[in-house]
Order: structure tokens, then sequence, then C-alpha cells
């Protein structure tokens, strides 16, 4: 059966939504069946980015027992793979929808846990997904915790940011540890580009004393990922560039966890 | 049929199943009976029937129980003898959970047959 990952981080701007939809495309570049879901709801980036302007049903509607999964999913396989590789479910980018999600009361989180639960088999079992991702909200914020016990790994994206570190910390244990889940680091925006290739035992290891989590992946802060201005999927659009080199070996060591 | 002319018509197998499934309900009742002391109760009303089982309250809760409301969660609905299955622990360690958080208000106990199922209010 597939799996489901969450990237999550303690802070906002770590790279979430850019390292789970380029992973997503490279996952569905492989062969593998994807879908990706847009549950920072706070701060829709999917619709955005992937230029989604009309939907006839949101992943809001999902969660809210509307519709059923099936109704929200978008293929969007013939953008970037072969048929039936890569689909996308947005969250509701509307000042509305925004403002609804974040005034629902517990009864309806927990209603919105199992409906994520029940995604294992809706995706994974019966539509034979080999991968979901879940694009989550920062911190410590309902539907990130929703989607985090929902996931089977999660991708913790941070940066070398002191409070970005001691967050991160802090949620590793207090968060994905209560939760009994796998969770790998990826350190994003590293500064020190040769130290990434030339020492990355020593990069490992620093990781490993620091949050006693395993290192994933280190991406170097790549100035052309800036100016690409979210206008393309950067993995699709240069294939050659070495950010994509890396998307290809984390989806690698993600096919043998 | 008195109790010794139940006891000769069954098989040995039979009458021990019998006792195990009494004991197990008795030790419910029990379990039943320490969670309200602490509760310092003296009835079942005062405590909350209901309370949602959100990830903040999945957080709070201790440890061993947030194990089994997790494979709960997961399971929709099941058996001790199920949860226990997922969190490898005892049955009767599993059924002492799950009777804590039913008094704790987050699962509902339903029986069928000789079968007791716990699941989560929608």
């Amino acid at each position: 059966m597939g799996k489901i990952v969450a990237v999550h981080s303690y802070k906002g701007g770590t790279g979430k939504t850019l390292i789970s939809l380029n992973l997503a495309v490279t996952l569905a570049k492989m062969g593998k069946k994807v879908c990706l879901m847009d549950l920072d709801f706070r701060a829709p980036s999917l619709s955005i980015l992937l230029k989604i302007e009309k939907a006839q049903y949101w992943l809001n509607d999902y969660l809210n027992g509307s519709c059923e999964i099936d109704k929200v999913m978008i293929d969007l396989s013939l953008r970037i793979a072969e048929k039936d590789r890569f689909y996308v479910c947005p969250a509701n980018p509307s000042i509305e929808a925004i403002r609804d999600i974040t005034a629902r009361d517990r009864k309806w989180e927990m209603r919105a846990l199992g409906r994520l639960l029940f995604l294992r088999n809706a995706l994974l079992k019966d539509r034979a997904f080999d991968y979901v991702v879940f694009d989550t909200s920062p911190g410590l914020q309902y539907s990130a915790i929703n989607a985090i016990v929902a996931a089977d790994i999660v991708l913790v994206a941070t940066t070398l940011d002191s409070s970005d570190v001691e967050g991160t910390r802090m949620i590793l244990h207090g968060l994905y540890d209560l939760f009994e889940k796998k969770a790998e680091i990826v350190l994003n925006k590293v500064t020190f580009l040769d130290s990434v290739r030339v020492g990355r035992e020593k990069l490992q290891k620093m990781v490993k004393d620091v949050y006693s989590a395993p290192l994933l992946e280190a991406i170097p802060c790549f100035c052309e990922i800036s100016k690409a201005e979210g206008k393309n999927i950067f993995v699709h659009e240069k294939p050659d560039h070495p950010f994509t080199k890396i998307m290809y070996e984390m989806a690698t060591k993600i096919e043998k966890l | 049929m008195s109790s010794s002319e139940f006891l000769e018509s069954k098989k040995p197998l039979q009458v021990l199943e019998k006792i195990k499934e009494s004991l197990e309900r008795l030790n419910e009742k029990m379990e039943i009976i320490i969670e309200l002391q602490k509760h310092g109760q003296r009835d079942a009303q005062a405590i909350p029937s209901e309370a949602p089982l959100d990830v903040m309250t999945l957080l709070s809760m201790p440890d061993h129980l947030r194990k089994t409301a997790m494979a709960v969660c997961r399971m929709g609905r099941a058996t001790a003898e199920e949860v226990a299955q997922q969190t490898k622990r005892a049955r009767a360690v599993e059924s002492a959970y799950l009777n804590q958080l039913v008094i704790m208000g987050y699962l509902k106990k339903e029986r069928k047959g000789r079968k007791a199922y716990f699941y989560i209010e929608k």
C-alpha cells in the first residue's frame, strides 16, 4: 500500500509548499500515482501556484462532509507527466472560506480528522495511489496536527534560523513523538553550499545532535527559485537544475523509508 | 437448569470460556468503579457524557491512553481485542483503557452479543 507524507514546519516561510509541490511532481514523473493536498486552509497557495481559478468543490468541502474526495481531485497529470499520475486537491482561497475554517469548533476538527484518516482507504487502498502529499500550515494549528496524525511520514522543513531551530526541536518531541510519527528533517535554504555536498556526513551528525532526528535532505539556498516567483513548477521547468536533482534524490530516499 | 446440570451438559472448554467471559465483564465493571472513584463522583451522571476527541485533546492525554484512543481513531470502531492487536499490548489492558475513555466521555461503547465495540460518536 502507498504512503501519506505530510510536509510540516514550526515556522512559516521554510519552504513547505515549494518542497511538497516539487516532491509530488517528482514522484509523479518517476511513475508514481500521486495526490497533492493543500491543508493550509488559512493561507491556501496551490490554487494560485497551479492556476486553478475555479473549482466546483474544494478540500474544505470534503472536510465539511459536503462531498466525497473524488469531487475535489483535479487531474493535472498531462501538465507534467503521463496519464493518471498527478492529482491536486486545492483549498478554497476565498476570504469567506478562510474565515469560515478559522471559526470551526473542536467537534468539527474531530470530524475533519476522521475524514482525513478515511483517505487511507479511499485513496491508497481503493484508488491505488502510491503517495498522498499533505502541504500543511505551520506550527500547532488544528489542520496541521490533523494532517500529521493521518500521515505515515512527516517531513519537517526547517532553516538554520535560531528561532526555527528551537521551535523545530520543540515540535519534534512535543508533537511528532507523542503521535509516534516518523519525522525526517529537510534542511532548507542552507547557505554554505559547498559543505552540503562535501561534508554531508558532518551535516548529518549535526542534525542528529541538534534534533535527535535523521536528516533526509539538505537544500541549498538557490536564487533561481526566488527569481522564478512561484510562477512554474520548478522541477518540471528546470530538469537539469541542482534543485531538481536534490528533489529526485529526496523522492528516492522516501521510497526506501 | 441448575448450574450443576449446565456444567454437565457442556464441554470443559465451553465452561472455561463462559467463566472467562464472566470474569472479563466483572473486570470491566470493577474498572468503571475504580475510575468513578478517581473522579470522586457518586454516579456517572456528573461526568460529561460526551467530549470531542480532537487532536488537542489527544495531545493532552497521558501517553498510555493516547495510544488506545489513536487506535480507535484509525479504526473508527473496534473491540478491545482489535485495539490490542494494533497497540501490541494485552487485551485486558486495552479493555481497561477503553473503558476509562468511555467514562471520560471520549468514546461510546456498544454491546453486540458477546462482543463490546468502542467507537467515536461523530
